[in-house]
This record gives C-alpha cells, sequence and structure tokens, in this order.
C-alpha cells in the first residue's frame, strides 16, 4: 500500500459556548483504514468534537478537512453526502417507525429517482426501491437481527437498538464512521463482541472509523491509534497502549498522581 | 458495498420475539369469509359511490344533502392536506382557513374573470396554494412549535383581512361567482367531481408515503438530528412538505368555491382553522382513513346533516332535557363535539379515531379480524416545541 490517504482532519478546531471554551486547538487525523480511538473523562469535549466534524456546531475556529476537501462550512447533509455517518450517544433511529423503515431511510441518499417517478410507481422507482430493500435485509442479516424487520424501534432493548443503529448508519453506505459510545451498557464480554464487530465491518465495508468510548480495554484493543481529550484539549496521542498508560491519562481519569507513592 | 455475502456468526442472535406473538395464519379466509369480505366491500362501494348519487339506490337522497356529502368530500382532502403538515411534518398550521379561501378564490377567479375551464381553475388554486405555503413553510424554518402556530395563526387573520378584501380578486362583500365544470353541473355530479379530486390526493399521500419522500418526512419529524446524518437536507423537505399541503388545501378551496357556485370571504375565519385541525386529529394523524372518515364527520356536523339525522336539536339520544337545550346549531355542533372527542383521543385513543377502524381495515384486506389494543400506536411527540 502506498503512502496512507489522511481521510479525516480537524486543525486547530476550537469552539466555545459563552464562558465555556468548550474545545481548544484541537488536531485529529484519521487515514484510511484506520481506527481511531478517543476516550476521556466526561465532559472532556469528545460528543462536542464530533459535532463539529460532522456539522452540527460550527467550530469558532479551526478547519475541518474530509476526504482533502475543507467541509467545515458545509451543512450536515451535505457531509453525509460525501461518506460521513454517525451515530449518537442517546440511540439515533426514528423509535416510532420500524427497523425495516429506518434502515430504507437511512439510504435516502442512495434511492435516486424524481418526484413523478415516484408518483406513478416507474419501473425505475420500483427498482430502486427493491434494491433498497434489499440492502436493507442484507445489512440487517449481518447484525442478526432480520426477524426484527418489521418491529417498531422504541419497544426494543437498548442493546439491540445500538446494534440497530450501527445498522442503519452503514446503510448511509459511508467511507468514514463516527460512532458515539457503541459500547455504553455493555458488559466486557458483549464488548469484546463489539470489538470483533467493529473489525469486521470496516473490513466488510472499506472504512475508516473514528470512535468515542468509556470502554477504555475496548479502545485500547481495536484502535490502530489513539487520543486522550481532557478538558476540550488533547491531552495526549500514540499508540493505543501507551496513550493508555499514560501518567498525564491516568490522572485525568483518576484525579490522582501515579508516580505519588501509595502512603 | 457488498452486504449480501454474510458468513460471519459468532455474533449471538438476539432473541426479541417479534411483537406480533399470534403467528398469522398461512391459509386464506374461507369461503363464508370471501363472502363476507366481498359483501362488506360492496356495501362500502355503494355507500360511496351509488347512495349519495341515487344509483341503483332505492333511497331518494335530495339535492341539497348531496351537496352536504360533496362538502365531507372536499373537507377530506383538506384534513389530507393537514394531516401532511402535522402528521408528517410536525408543524401545526392555524391558518388554514386562509390556503383554503385563497384557493377558492383563486379559482373563481380564473374561471369568472380569465373565462377558463373550471379543471384548470382548481389546478392553478393548488399551485397557488402550494406557492403561499411554501412561502410560510419558509418562516417555519426559523420558528417551530409554538411560535411557529402563532405566526400561522397571524397569517390566517392577516389574509382574511388584507388578501380577501382586494375586490377585483374576491369580488368584495358580494363575493365571486364560481359556476361548475360542463358536465358536472348537478349537485349530484358534482359529488363525483369532488370525489375524483379526493381520489387524486389519496394517491399523491399513498405513493409520497410509499417512497423516499415521505420516509424523509418521517425521520425528520421525529429525529431531525438523525435524519441529517442520513443525508436528509431537513430544510428542503420541511419546504416540500409545505408545497404538498398547500398543493391539498389550494384543491380543496377550489373545490369548494365551485360547490358553493360563489365564493364570499367570511366562512374563512379562524373557527374554520380550529375544525380543520380539530378533524385532522381527531380522525387520527398518519391515518389516511381516520383523517378523512374524522374530517367527514366535522363536515358534516358543521353542514347539519348530522344535526338534522340524529335530530340532536332535540337533544342527544334518548336523552331529553339539558342536553337538548344546548344550542346545537350546526355553527357550533363541532365546537361542542370538538373537545370532547379530542379529550378522548389525548387520553384512550392517540392514534385517533382511525385507529378504531384498522382490525377492520385489516379484516377487509383479508387477514384475520384481530382487536389492535389503544396504545399500539402511542403517538405523543407529535408537535416539535
Amino acid at each position: 500500500m502506498s503512502a496512507p490517504e489522511t481521510v479525516l482532519s480537524t486543525t486547530g478546531v476550537s469552539i466555545r459556548f459563552g464562558g465555556v471554551q468548550a474545545l481548544s486547538e484541537v488536531d485529529l487525523r484519521a487515514d484510511r483504514w484506520e481506527i481511531v480511538g478517543i476516550i476521556g473523562p466526561n465532559g472532556a469535549g469528545k460528543t462536542t468534537l464530533f459535532n463539529c466534524i460532522t456539522g452540527f456546531y460550527a467550530a469558532t475556529s479551526g478547519r475541518v478537512r474530509f476526504k482533502g476537501e475543507d467541509v467545515t462550512d458545509l451543512p450536515v447533509h451535505q457531509r453525509a453526502a460525501r461518506g460521513m455517518g454517525r451515530t449518537f450517544q442517546n440511540v439515533g433511529l426514528v423509535k416510532g417507525s420500524t427497523v425495516g423503515e429506518n434502515l430504507k431511510s437511512a439510504q435516502h441518499l442512495q434511492t435516486r429517482y424524481g418526484a413523478l417517478g415516484a408518483l406513478f410507481g416507474s419501473t425505475r422507482a420500483s427498482e430502486v426501491e427493491r434494491e433498497a430493500t434489499e440492502r436493507a435485509r442484507a445489512i440487517l442479516d449481518l447484525v442478526h437481527l432480520g426477524h426484527l424487520w418489521d418491529t417498531r424501534i422504541a419497544g426494543l432493548p437498548y442493546g439491540i437498538q445500538k446494534r440497530l443503529e450501527i445498522a442503519a448508519v452503514l446503510a448511509t453506505d459511508p467511507e468514514l464512521l463516527l460512532l458515539d459510545e457503541p459500547g455504553s451498557g455493555l458488559g466486557p464480554e458483549e464488548a469484546d463482541e463489539l470489538g470483533d464487530f467493529l473489525l469486521d465491518i470496516r473490513e466488510r465495508f472499506q472504512l475508516t472509523i473514528v470512535l468515542i468510548d468509556h470502554h477504555v480495554p475496548l479502545v485500547t484493543r481495536i484502535s490502530d491509534y489513539m487520543y486522550c481529550l481532557n478538558l476540550g484539549q488533547v491531552l495526549c496521542e500514540g499508540q493505543p497502549e501507551d496513550v493508555r498508560n499514560h501518567p498525564d491519562v491516568v490522572r485525568a481519569y483518576l484525579g490522582i498522581d501515579p508516580d505519588a507513592e501509595v502512603a | 458495498m457488498s452486504a449480501t455475502d454474510v458468513t460471519r456468526t459468532d455474533l449471538p442472535v438476539v432473541d426479541v420475539t417479534p411483537t406480533d406473538d399470534e403467528a398469522p395464519s398461512t391459509e386464506g379466509p374461507t369461503v363464508a369469509g370471501r363472502v363476507a369480505r366481498g359483501l362488506a366491500w360492496l356495501a362500502l362501494v355503494w355507500v360511496l359511490l351509488c347512495y349519495p348519487g341515487n344509483v341503483l339506490s332505492p333511497f331518494d337522497v335530495p339535492a341539497f344533502d348531496a351537496n352536504r356529502m360533496s362538502e365531507a368530500v372536499i373537507f377530506a382532502i383538506i384534513g389530507l392536506s393537514l394531516n401532511v403538515l402535522i402528521g408528517y411534518a410536525g408543524q401545526v398550521s392555524l391558518g388554514h382557513q386562509a390556503f383554503v379561501g385563497i384557493g377558492a378564490f383563486t379559482s373563481a377567479y380564473v374561471v369568472t374573470d380569465l373565462t377558463q375551464e373550471v379543471v384548470l381553475g382548481v389546478l392553478v388554486a393548488a399551485l397557488v396554494g402550494a406557492a403561499q405555503a411554501v412561502l410560510l413553510g419558509l418562516v417555519s424554518l426559523r420558528l417551530t412549535g409554538l411560535y411557529f402556530a402563532l405566526v400561522t395563526l397571524v397569517y390566517g387573520v392577516m389574509a382574511q383581512q388584507s388578501i380577501f378584501a382586494i375586490e377585483s380578486f374576491t369580488g368584495g362583500t358580494a363575493g365571486k361567482i364560481a359556476p361548475r365544470p360542463t358536465g358536472f353541473e348537478s349537485d349530484f355530479r358534482y359529488y363525483y367531481f369532488s370525489l375524483i379530486g379526493l381520489a387524486l390526493v389519496l394517491l399523491v399521500d399513498w405513493r409520497m408515503l410509499r417512497t423516499k419522500g415521505g420516509r424523509a418526512l418521517l425521520a425528520l419529524r421525529e429525529n431531525p438530528r438523525v435524519a441529517q446524518t442520513w443525508g436528509i437536507d431537513t430544510k428542503a423537505y420541511t419546504l416540500f412538505a409545505f408545497g404538498v399541503s398547500g398543493l391539498f388545501a389550494g384543491l380543496g378551496g377550489g373545490l369548494l368555491a365551485h360547490r358553493d357556485l360563489q365564493v364570499v370571504a367570511n366562512p374563512f375565519d379562524f373557527n374554520l382553522a380550529l375544525v380543520f385541525v380539530l378533524m385532522t386529529t381527531i380522525g387520527g394523524l398518519r391515518n389516511r382513513l381516520g383523517v378523512v372518515l374524522g374530517s367527514a364527520f366535522f363536515a358534516f356536523l358543521r353542514n347539519g346533516y348530522l344535526v338534522e339525522k340524529l335530530k340532536l336539536e332535540e337533544g342527544i339520544g334518548p336523552i331529553p332535557g339539558p342536553l337538548g337545550a344546548i344550542d346545537m346549531s350546526p355553527e357550533f355542533a363541532p365546537l361542542v363535539f370538538g373537545p370532547i372527542l379530542l379529550l378522548l383521543v389525548l387520553t384512550r385513543l392517540p392514534g385517533g379515531f382511525g385507529q378504531l377502524a384498522r382490525p377492520f381495515q385489516e379484516w377487509l384486506a383479508g387477514r384475520r379480524f384481530r382487536w389492535i389494543p389503544a396504545d399500539d400506536e402511542v403517538v405523543v411527540n407529535d408537535v416539535r416545541a
């Protein structure tokens, strides 16, 4: 493989909310095929960073580049159209609709036909609809939830919803996947399974993944590169094991000095 | 993307039984069932197509009542218009009487002053309705919930005071003549003309919901943030919903004008806007049949058909006395029944009264008759705050 291509980069991204400096000068990079982990204590600005990357927040300063293009001023849906997919901490699905409807809605950008075609049910429109249904079913089978096609999201357990959310974002056909705490609420074994699953979909869908999670062992295991954020700044970055054991990181998480002698 | 070659099996298959615990029987209905369904369909078609026009019917419906039925059909169109806005896009409109009124005057103007065909007049009315709705939709991109509802309210009142007062457009207090289309002059025939309008609206609504536009609307109503990450341009689709809603409302207005033969500004007041919202919500948001039935019910309440047939002015049912003393004039009937029914919807039937029709719909479609509990489809977060 030639020199890795940078898929996502932020340079000097800062954002202020009133008197609070939520992010200051955050530089982050994710190369193609990489899994980049972001850890950090609550309130470190991890989700805020995602919101700046995906366009929900306009950064006060700094640039966001995606696949070589400056996307800082683009609205959310246009970034999505360029291949950015993301999940949310509180499950990002349309809960009043069924699983199947969600997975078809998520393919909004790939379902291409005109309004008249839709109105009169042209062959093209029905063909595209049929393809969307097939793709949705295939992705649903991939997460082993094919039997839930007609089930409303609202009644499903949280863990299932989280998995469906990833299925839905895969249906958008992304190149970059931004996952906001996919492992929340999972036990150690389930987190392990999630890790395998993420490694698998990276391969299957040719993805670059940026992953926020509090489950540090999970992030450490599957990441190729890791960042630790604290108080809106990059505390340290590097190889996952190094970052995990970095004294600053331990201090940020535990609030103690690891070098200090324990009395 | 190639997701079809699924080989992986190490994720556990989670045991979530589908909500439908009764295994759907693979056999079709029995012979008796088929006959019963056939008869039911026949009866429905007869009520809809034969009874109002005195075709193959032992009854003799007076022209006056046929006219009232046309109004019910047109109200159904207006209800479906509001359903697009409230039910699909999550935006409330308290100024829909203005959309309808402007549609009515536009069609009358095109036919009377520009001497065009009625069909053209009604189509222009629909387009003008769409245009004004999109303009109002632009405001909704900045304001939502209560604040936007207030804007629509003000828009409705303003239209009444300004646009409806332009004499060359509306004919002033005398109103504007709106003749019937050729071939549909009688009250009976005009009923069928209105019915064609309703069929078109139902077709558009049905196709929209089955395709990407409808899915995008449902997603953005419930979760605009997620819709955006799926690449849905929420602003464009909000305007799209307004356009479709305005299209239906304008069409309804045009049809109403030619039903009445003459359009005057008076009836298009805030009272009417309230009835529109009530009939749509009580019928059942996102429930096509519910909206149609709810709208027809309120049309019949308003135009006195129900009051007359059920003898409401003598009291409700076997109860004379105090209830009978309530002024049940057609104008007030919706405002008496509306709140009562709304209360029922809010507490017992979150999916509207159309929910009660669901089991019958299923049965007519050839499935088993199964009573679905009312809380099957809880819809609470309808209008975005």
